[in-house]
């Protein structure tokens, strides 16, 4: 009952009783028994009233949710717009959003959905099919490359939407899709009133730009942008259409104003959290989380550790296939990085309890598979992280044919002396130091390491074009749970498949069988069968170490303490999340 | 009127080279605004592609240059890639919060410096004036990183001060006299740190040029006259020093837009130093230009200033420029 | 007194650098080593009476442990003397001569963290020392080349005049307008991984001094030019002297004092530019400590609030080194004024 948290009773039981009859709906796993995975304490009623500061971390680059590419005008899309089918980011399940029902074909690939009648974009305009019809063609048209247009592309063809009634929908995909349900997440629906002629007109781009937020703007959303300040905030009103309303009926949200400060990095939002400038913060630093509690205003502040979230550092070797003589001394090291038991060795080597309790103060947790704990749905819980072991490192690079030699280095079969670089982005702070804790251990071995931190670009241009690199630090995650979210990065063809992109064929066997199951897994409608499929890829990534997955770090989040149903999640927009159901409660003296 | 066209051509030839070579730097950083997402695991290729061809980095670097100085002419000086707006009104706003903050400190700096400088040089040899040079020699070693750490934790600690930004919420919504106080009081901790970075360097100069003219026979011939004090300090000491101060305060403006850089991002003021360091890491190259441009502008505004201003002061320089 | 500060101030440089040049011997650790026991310690004691009260001539220290409230206290079970010039990390002097003795240190498990410790347990100490070699010398050759440079180009503007002196200066503007941040991220960028941190060093230097010479170069520009115009130089250049000779013999020597005025301002310059560009993350690698990098860590908030003190060091040894700077900057003013 709890994932249908403030829509009407009566609804929701209907609700349940539509997805008990098509049976798709359903089709995500049972959440796993896991510490985070306790049911969502139920929302609480409300006063209706007053304003709240949220720090962001940037200016959003843009108001208009089709062209939303960073993070911060993301959090905007999910402030100001609705989608149809919703990812409740407390149970990370889908629930009925703008459409109050659907229903799945046998095959999987048709989706019927129904609209939700009576609703009212925040100009006073009505929303009904057309809008729906609109939207999908927008965010589909290549002209308008939109960042999020490959998530409607499924098996390689655009998803065709049609408007059978006013208030009735169907989507078609060319196949079966597993995570069918899920791309509906994100996709705001758009005013068709307002944006139809901008967009025949091929001026869509044009629109919602950030210095004229108030101008001609209509969302579904729980709030409307109004004010701009360049440098300094965004203030957003509360859409007085939203649909939803709590258990009372009251219509939501329940705040009049969402300001957004933008304090350029983690460090000035904490600063400003502490002094009460910023009533509440996502994406605290452990050690920043550890200063606050600490600080002389904690007692004003509400602060939560979540636990690990979807977020996860790893480390990985350039495994690359390189192309002619270009690249010598990469080349020649790989005959190292190739090898599994030297990956195994270093996995062991590293001191994961090390990296958890200097650079995250606790607050993270060691990994040892590519789903980190906050994933309750898709974890593939046999795989613990291992258990750090000098002496199993150095017996599995001796079998190896590796040799300490008497000065102390380890050398490879050749008599070569193992030595090599690892590089990472220097704005993070956090992978310097794991960085800094891995060549330390590595000593350990006889390896020597030096670690250069360098700009993003120019690492994500090392990484991508030039291979020019033989170890990396790095992190992902912050998406979706589902394992589609990551398929670029496990499928050998995808160019984020880090250690070796873009293959045109499966280089190794394992690869081959990764490429497979995660097909097959993106056809398969079976729930238990696809998580079973997905432990699979899990357990073959763990035992290849492509990735020497390291910690997963603690998602940590605060609110004033007068904030009523602040409760974070590990998704984001994080303690945004219910931006609808946040309210002060009286205790909180008026600003 | 020919000095004039001369230096306006000088300077557009300055702005042309410093916009071309920090166009050429920029293209010799690697990667573009569009490699945080080749990361993106959510972001495919084709995307990337398509927002490529929209933000036309597909174009040759010769195309862009060649765009962003028609893009100058119409005086939008390029778009952001973030915002896709034209950058003059990004950086224009930004440029306003920093001309506030530095100009405010400017003025009072000098405004300290002018009579302290001239006190000390007055004063040559005495216990006070050692005093000064120490004090002024110990500020001037502090470097301005430090001492906006230093008010920052002040803030911090106490509570006193905002903890950045330049305006509290709901500004709008305040009466003049409130607007202004809310200004100085967020104004008040960078201001004093650049105050505190001016000071000793102009203190130094004016101390300097004044100890030159109080020591050389003209104003020895006028203390001779027994003219009194105060007119013989701003009757003739003031102009005869002049020259070099002149100087100093044209650089104190040409270095307007760049003086408080490092104070700006501690203090996390929404100036133009920020604004550039962000667009520099996220290769928003329209942005770059666009604040080196203004930086330019000033500093040839600043140098432009003080020649006028000795023009018509020095009858020497005039002669000689004739 | 001038002359006798700028003296002090001269020898005080003198030791600094020298102790800069030799991080390995002065420091009683590595600055990568890690006790990861005893992250964020405090500055250790040094204690001459032990806890029976008898005195110890040889100052000594006692063991670290973590008490209840997160921090730690004294463990006076076992006393650690310092040992002076006693063995421990190796390192190479100079980057040449293998050693591992120390100056200053204690025996195993002890442990001096005479600043206190950073959140992966390495000496504070140390790694202010490192940085000095970092921060210090890339202020002194940064300065060394720019003045080189600006010297050079100064020089011939100021002598020759007319066009080469326009194109000159105008390029000096150009310079002193121009973004170098984006030089140094495309430096670091192009530059192989493998390259070690002294090389590294060497792209900082590099661009500092080619970035600085302009200001100089003015300066000495102004000096050259009065000087060609004297008379003595016209004369022989009547004489039939070459430009080369004349540049050699009277030009150069009599920007001198400039030069050397100008360096001693210029080098603590250059030293902060390092700081202020690893600050903004754009320096040294943030890998290898410098003061900036020490410096930089202030920015974030947990630093700021809980630590600041310790931190506070590199900021004194900023002030401190740019004072001495100062001083002997008014000393060669004075002494050739």
């Amino acid at each position: 009952m709890t994932i249908l948290e403030s829509i009407p009773r009566a609804l929701a039981i209907l609700l349940v009783a539509a997805q008990l009859a098509c049976g798709a709906p359903g089709s995500e796993p049972a959440p796993a028994e896991g510490p985070g995975s306790d049911s969502p304490s139920a929302s609480l009623q409300g006063t209706p009233g007053g304003r709240l500061v949220a720090a962001l971390r940037a200016e959003p680059g843009t108001l208009n949710p089709v062209l939303a590419a960073d993070r911060p005008a993301q959090t905007l899309r999910y402030l100001t717009h609705s989608d149809l089918i919703h990812i409740n980011r407390e149970t990370q399940l889908t629930e009925p959003a703008l459409a109050e029902s659907w229903s799945v074909s046998e095959d999987g690939t048709l989706y019927t959905l129904r609209l939700r009648r009576g609703v009212f974009f925040s100009d006073g305009e009505p929303f009904d099919a057309d809008d729906v019809v609109f939207t999908f063609e927008v965010y589909l048209d290549p002209e308008v490359a939109s960042p999020n247009r490959s998530l409607l592309i499924v098996h390689g063809e655009p998803v065709r939407l049609e408007k059978i009634d006013a208030h009735t929908v169907t989507l078609r995909l060319a196949g079966p899709y597993a995570a069918g349900e899920r791309l509906f997440d994100s996709i705001a629906m758009l005013p068709e009133h307002l944006l139809a002629a901008p967009y025949a007109g091929g001026t869509l781009s044009d629109e919602w730009k950030i210095s004229t937020p108030s101008d001609r703007f209509a969302g579904l959303g729980p709030f409307q942008p109004s004010v701009y300040r360049s440098g300094e905030s965004l203030t957003l009103k509360r859409n007085p259409h939203y649909w939803r309303r709590d258990s009372q009926g009251r219509q939501l949200p329940y705040l009049d104003e969402l300001v957004l400060r933008f304090a350029p990095s983690e460090d000035a939002e904490a600063i400003r959290f502490q002094s009460g400038e910023i009533d509440i913060l996502s994406d605290i630093s452990a050690g920043n989380f550890v200063a606050l509690a600490a600080s002389a205003t904690s007692a004003e502040l509400s602060l939560r550790d979540l636990g690990p979230g979807l977020a996860y550092n790893f480390l990985f070797f350039n495994l690359n296939e390189l192309a002619g003589d270009d690249l010598p001394a990469v080349a020649a090291r790989q005959e190292w990085f190739r090898q599994l038991e030297f990956r195994r060795a270093v996995s062991e080597v590293v001191d994961r309890d090390a990296i958890t309790r200097l650079v995250y103060q606790g607050l993270a947790r060691p990994l040892g598979g590519p789903v980190p704990e906050g994933n309750r749905l898709w974890r593939n819980t046999a795989l613990e992280a291992p258990a750090r072991s000098v002496e199993s490192a150095r017996a599995r690079l001796r079998a190896a044919g590796f040799t300490l030699g008497a000065d102390g280095t380890l050398r490879d079969p050749r008599g070569a002396p193992v030595r090599f670089s690892i590089v990472t982005n220097s704005s993070n702070r956090q992978r310097v130091e794991i960085a800094a804790i891995v060549q330390e251990d590595l000593r350990a071995l006889g390896i020597e390491v030096q670690v250069v931190p360098i700009g993003f670009q120019s690492l994500v241009q090392r990484l991508l074009e030039t291979h020019d690199y033989d170890a990396c630090i790095l992190g992902l995650g912050g998406g979706d749970v589902d394992p589609n979210s990551e398929s670029t990065v496990w499928l050998s063809s995808g160019s984020r498949h880090l250690w070796a992109p873009a293959q045109e064929s499966p280089v190794t066997s394992w690869e081959a069988t990764v490429d497979e199951l995660m097909t097959r897994q993106l056809t398969e409608i079976d729930a238990a069968a696809r998580k079973r499929q997905y432990d699979q890829v899990q357990q073959i990534l763990a035992e290849q170490l492509p990735l020497v997955y390291l910690v997963s770090p603690n998602v940590l989040a605060g609110a004033h303490r007068d904030l009523g149903n602040f409760r974070p999640t590990i998704l984001e927009p994080s303690a945004l999340w219910n931006v609808h159901e946040l309210f002060w409660t009286p205790s909180r003296k008026k600003p | 009127m020919r000095f004039l066209s001369r230096r306006a051509l000088h300077g557009l030839v300055l702005l042309f080279g410093v916009s071309l070579l920090t166009f050429v730097l920029a293209e010799l950083a690697p990667g573009d605004y569009l490699s945080r997402l080749r990361l993106d695991p959510t972001v495919s290729d084709e995307t990337i592609e398509l927002m490529n061809e929209r933000l036309g980095l597909d174009r040759s670097a010769a195309a862009r240059y060649f765009y962003w100085l028609r893009s100058v002419a119409r005086l939008e000086l390029g778009y952001s890639y973030q915002s896709g707006e034209p950058v003059a009104g990004r950086v224009g706003a930004a440029a306003r919060n920093t001309l506030w903050l530095s100009g405010v400190a400017t003025l009072l700096a000098w405004a300290v410096a002018l009579p302290l400088g001239l006190w000390l040089a007055e004063r040559r040899g005495r216990t006070e004036v050692a005093l000064a040079s120490g004090a002024t020699s110990l500020l001037l070693a502090v470097p301005d990183v430090l001492l906006a750490l230093a008010l920052l934790l002040l803030a911090v600690r106490t509570g006193w001060f905002p903890t950045g930004g330049m305006v509290s919420l709901g500004f709008a919504e305040l009466g003049w006299s409130a607007r202004l106080l809310d200004l100085i009081h967020h104004a008040a901790l960078p201001v004093t740190a650049l105050v505190l970075t001016i000071v000793p360097t102009l203190v130094r100069h004016v101390q300097a040029a004044f100890g030159d003219v109080l020591d050389s026979a003209f104003l020895r011939a006028v203390r001779g006259a027994g003219i009194p004090r105060r007119r013989r300090l701003l009757r003739y000491a003031l102009p005869a020093a002049a020259n070099p101060l002149i100087s100093l305060f044209g650089l104190s403006i040409a270095s307007l837009l760049s003086a408080a850089l490092l104070i700006e991002v501690v203090m996390s003021w929404p100036g133009i130093g920020p604004l550039m360091i962000a667009a520099v890491h996220s290769q928003d190259i329209y942005v770059v230009l666009a604040v080196v441009l203004a930086s330019t502008v000033l500093l040839l505004f600043g140098n432009l200033t003080a020649d006028l201003a000795l023009y018509a002061l020095d009858p020497r320089i005039r002669r000689e420029g004739e | 007194m001038t002359s006798r500060s700028a003296r002090l101030a001269a020898y005080c440089l003198l030791a600094l650098h020298a102790v800069a040049a030799l991080p390995g011997f002065f420091a009683p650790y590595g600055y990568a080593v890690q006790d990861r026991d005893f992250p964020y310690a405090p500055p250790t004691r040094l204690h001459f009476f032990d806890a029976r009260g008898t005195l110890h001539l040889v100052p000594f220290i006692y063991g670290l442990r973590p008490d209840e409230g997160g921090s730690y206290a004294e463990d006076t079970s076992e006393r650690y003397p310092l040992r002076f010039f006693a063995r421990g990390d190796s390192y190479r002097l100079l980057g040449l001569i293998p050693s591992s003795r120390h100056l200053v240190t204690v025996d195993a498990p002890g442990r001096l963290f005479l600043m206190g410790s950073d959140a992966l347990g390495r000496d504070l100490f140390s790694r202010l020392v490192y940085g000095g070699t970092v921060s210090l010398y890339a202020g002194l050759f940064g300065a060394a080349l720019a003045l080189a440079l600006g010297g050079l180009i100064g020089a011939l503007a100021g002598f020759y005049g007319g066009r080469l002196d326009s194109v000159l200066m105008r390029t000096s503007e150009v310079f002193m307008a121009l973004p170098w941040l984006y030089l140094l991220i495309a430096a670091r960028a192009i530059q192989p991984l493998d390259t070690p941190p002294a090389r590294a060093l060497l792209i900082v230097i590099l661009i500092l001094g080619g970035f600085g010479w302009p200001r100089p170069a003015r300066l000495i520009r102004g000096v050259a030019a009065s000087i060609g115009r004297r008379e003595h130089v016209l004369a022989a250049r009547g004489f039939g002297a070459s430009d080369l000779y004349l540049l050699r013999r009277h030009v150069l020597p009599r920007t001198g004092s400039v030069i050397w005025t100008q360096g001693a301002l210029l080098v603590p310059q250059f030293v902060l530019a390092e700081v202020g560009l690893s600050f903004l993350g754009v320096g040294v690698s943030p890998s290898i400590p410098s003061w900036g990098n020490m410096l930089g860590d202030l920015q974030h908030f947990h630093v700021l609030t809980s630590d600041w003190w310790w931190l506070g060091f590199p900021g004194l040894a900023l002030v401190f080194v740019t004072l001495a700077y100062h001083l002997l900057a008014r000393g060669a003013t004075v002494t050739s004024g």
